[in-house]
């Protein structure tokens, strides 16, 4: 139906061009992600050993928790910086009970429970804060990070110890050489992925972080959303606390150190937009297991730990920088 | 951000409370004059449950620490002011001192001082552009640099920083000007030239015009980028500043130095009456803000509190300040 004045229009892209830049970020890290492995592969002998692969994998799930709840939270187009204080929180509330129970094996399963109630009702306490008084996100889980991070001090400066021996096997248990918290980890990963892209309220957390007001109306509840996001991004906190005190074995007042902002990296560096609306979880994993494997290698080569912040300072300055991010979507 | 999308569907608006005039004008004006009535009632509670408070001594340290606040905090107003926010206040804080410390030697000042202001400057400049040509949002931007540059001066200090404060730093810091420190006097200075600044320069009204709305101020003929670049680097300017003043004041450079200057520069703004959307805010909000904060904090310590306890404190005013701040503004863009 071409007419005398209408531009010619260009023949579309071949599919493979479309889906390559639509997932350009998932695909720039995963080629990351390629490049570090070969590179550490050639420098350090002891890096491709299948123990260390396993043990990248095992040392990932820290920051996998804490990212797979931020990565939910900034797809709604916030943030959640209380996210290591609510892991030191868990870690030292249930240390101290174990210790006052007397490290009794049958006390697993209850206080495991207590643990992710105590992480669930912090998620509560932010995103009820946060939906009734309308206020940022950053700013009010960057005051309750303090408020905790006072309290946790007052439950304890000094290593809980009181452990029972069964509880550590969450860390240790072992299939062959492959630790069943790492299959544990990819069953979780690949059920969230199902949740954030399949489910409703997964896709209601993309639509509020798209345009709150286009996601209002569409009849989609937003502040129960935007109420599911930080519970969830808490609770996946309090795992992360519960997984690193049967690590250390020792309820420690130093648990998660600075773990909120590796998350938001690794999501930043996975290509999800810091606006929200925008990104996938796959690009998380791959900013998580991006972290890991540098981690690892800037060990396995002994580079000093002072540099090494230095370098993932300069990694989140560049990966921000290179991802523009419109408001507009 | 959610909480910036001016525009709500007029349904959603009026679901359940719907706020009379007379609400929206108490929110408005209890945002506006919380911190100085909290101030006048801290000191009067002070009075009587920790007398020490007053002791000559203690009022000093006081001073000196508004003062070192003071001077941050203006200079995150500014940058709240256009809708941003700077976290890297106080890894600039700490460099300045690490940097003026270690060059000297018998050598002159001069030339670490200018050094020291011109690195904090590029500090600024490396934020305002991440923030407004690559549309960084601000708090993550800032806070790379923030693990950048405490990663740079742990990679140069090796974790131990030494040496002793120059003569100049303390003639700013502790010396005595009448009754009061110099560092009150280097803080009033700079409020005066801000506050004129603010009010009375075309820069000043662009602040404002930017953080109010910013497509109006582009069509306007501002460029708004540029106002925005330009509030960051005064505010990192101001954070080095902020940093000589405190490193004359206590004396040696403790690694630590300045680790809460973050939160508590933006609490102190918040709390007076800067909302984190923008175009609201005066620096007199900000000075009250500062001096509840430190009072509170120094409180703690009077009283005999542990001494976390202060992170509990910081975190609550700030929360409560976002909250009141938050929901104000809310009611106001209605």
């Amino acid at each position: 139906m071409t007419t005398i004045g209408t531009p010619v229009t260009a023949p579309p892209p071949p599919r493979w061009a479309t889906l390559i830049r639509n997932n350009a970020s998932i695909l720039l890290i995963y080629g990351l992600i390629l490049l570090v492995a070969g590179t550490a592969a050639i420098m350090a002998p002891n890096f491709r050993t299948p123990t260390n692969l396993v043990n990248i994998l095992r040392q990932s799930i820290i920051l996998g928790l804490i990212a797979i709840g931020q990565s939910m939270v900034i797809m709604t187009g916030g943030i959640d910086m209380s996210m290591a204080m609510v892991a030191r929180i868990v870690a030292l509330t249930v240390a101290t009970l174990f210790l006052a129970g007397g490290s009794d094996p049958a006390l697993i399963v209850p206080l495991v429970v207590v643990g992710l109630i105590v992480g669930a009702a912090f998620g509560l306490l932010n995103g009820l804060l946060i939906t009734r008084t309308h206020a940022s996100p950053f700013i009010i889980t960057f005051g309750i990070a303090s408020i905790l991070r006072g309290v946790n001090l007052a439950i304890s400066t000094t290593p809980i110890r009181g452990i029972p021996e069964e509880y550590l096997l969450v860390y240790d248990a072992k299939i062959g050489i492959v630790p069943i918290n790492v299959l544990v980890m990819g069953l979780l990963w690949y059920l969230v992925w199902l949740f954030s892209t399949r489910a409703r309220t997964g896709r209601a957390l993309f639509a509020v972080g798209g345009s709150e007001r286009v996601a209002r109306l569409s009849a989609i509840n937003v502040d129960r959303t935007l109420v599911i996001a930080y519970v969830f991004s808490a609770v996946c906190a309090a795992l992360a606390g519960l997984f690193i005190l049967s690590r250390t074995g020792v309820g420690d007042p130093g648990t998660a150190e600075g773990m909120d902002f590796q998350s938001v990296v690794a999501v930043a560096l996975g290509g999800i937009s810091m606006y929200g609306g925008k990104g996938s979880l796959i690009g998380t994993l791959g900013g998580v297991l991006l972290i890991a494997m540098l981690s690892n290698v800037f060990n396995l080569l002994q580079v000093d730990i002072y540099y090494q912040q230095l370098l993932l300072g300069l990694v989140v300055l560049i990966a921000v920088a290179a991802y523009k991010s419109p408001r507009s979507a | 951000m959610s909480t910036q999308t001016a525009s709500r569907s007029p349904v959603a608006r009026f679901r359940g409370l719907r706020f009379s005039p007379r609400v929206v004008r108490a929110v408005d004006l209890a945002g506006q004059l919380a911190a100085p009535i909290a101030v006048v009632i801290t000191l009067i509670v002070a009075l009587f449950v920790a007398p020490a408070f007053y002791n000559p001594t203690n009022l000093k340290t006081v001073g000196i620490q508004i003062a070192v606040l003071g001077i941050v905090a203006i200079g995150q107003t500014l940058v709240l002011l256009v809708r941003s926010i700077d976290l890297s206040v106080s890894a600039v804080l700490a460099l300045g001192a690490v940097i003026v410390v270690q060059t000297e030697g018998g050598s002159s000042i001069i030339v670490p001082m200018i050094e020291a202001f011109a690195i904090a400057a590029a500090v600024g400049l490396a934020n305002g552009l991440l923030v407004t040509k690559r549309q960084v949002p601000p708090f993550i931007a800032t806070y790379g640099m923030l693990v950048f540059i405490q990663g740079a001066r742990m990679a140069y200090t090796r974790g131990q920083a030494s040496g002793t404060v120059p003569e100049l730093l303390r003639a700013i810091s502790i010396a005595p000007v009448g009754p009061i420190p110099a560092a009150l006097v280097v803080w009033l200075v700079v409020n005066a030239i801000v506050l004129f600044f603010l009010l009375s320069t075309r820069y000043g009204r662009w602040l404002y015009a930017v953080g109010g709305n910013p497509p109006a101020a582009r069509y306007a003929g501002i460029r708004t980028d540029s106002v925005v670049i330009a509030a960051h680097v005064l505010c990192a300017v101001l954070a080095m500043l902020a940093g000589l003043v405190l490193s004359g004041y206590i004396g040696y450079v403790d690694l630590r130095l300045g680790a809460d200057y973050n939160l508590n520069s933006i609490a102190a703004a918040i709390v007076g009456g800067t909302t984190f959307t923008g175009g609201r805010g005066n620096l007199w909000g900000t000075a009250a803000g500062v001096a509840l904060l430190i009072i509170l904090l120094n409180l703690v310590v009077v009283i005999g509190l542990p001494i976390h306890w202060q992170y509990a404190m910081q975190g609550a005013v700030l929360v409560a300040a976002t909250a009141l701040q938050g929901f104000r503004q809310y009611l106001l863009s209605r």
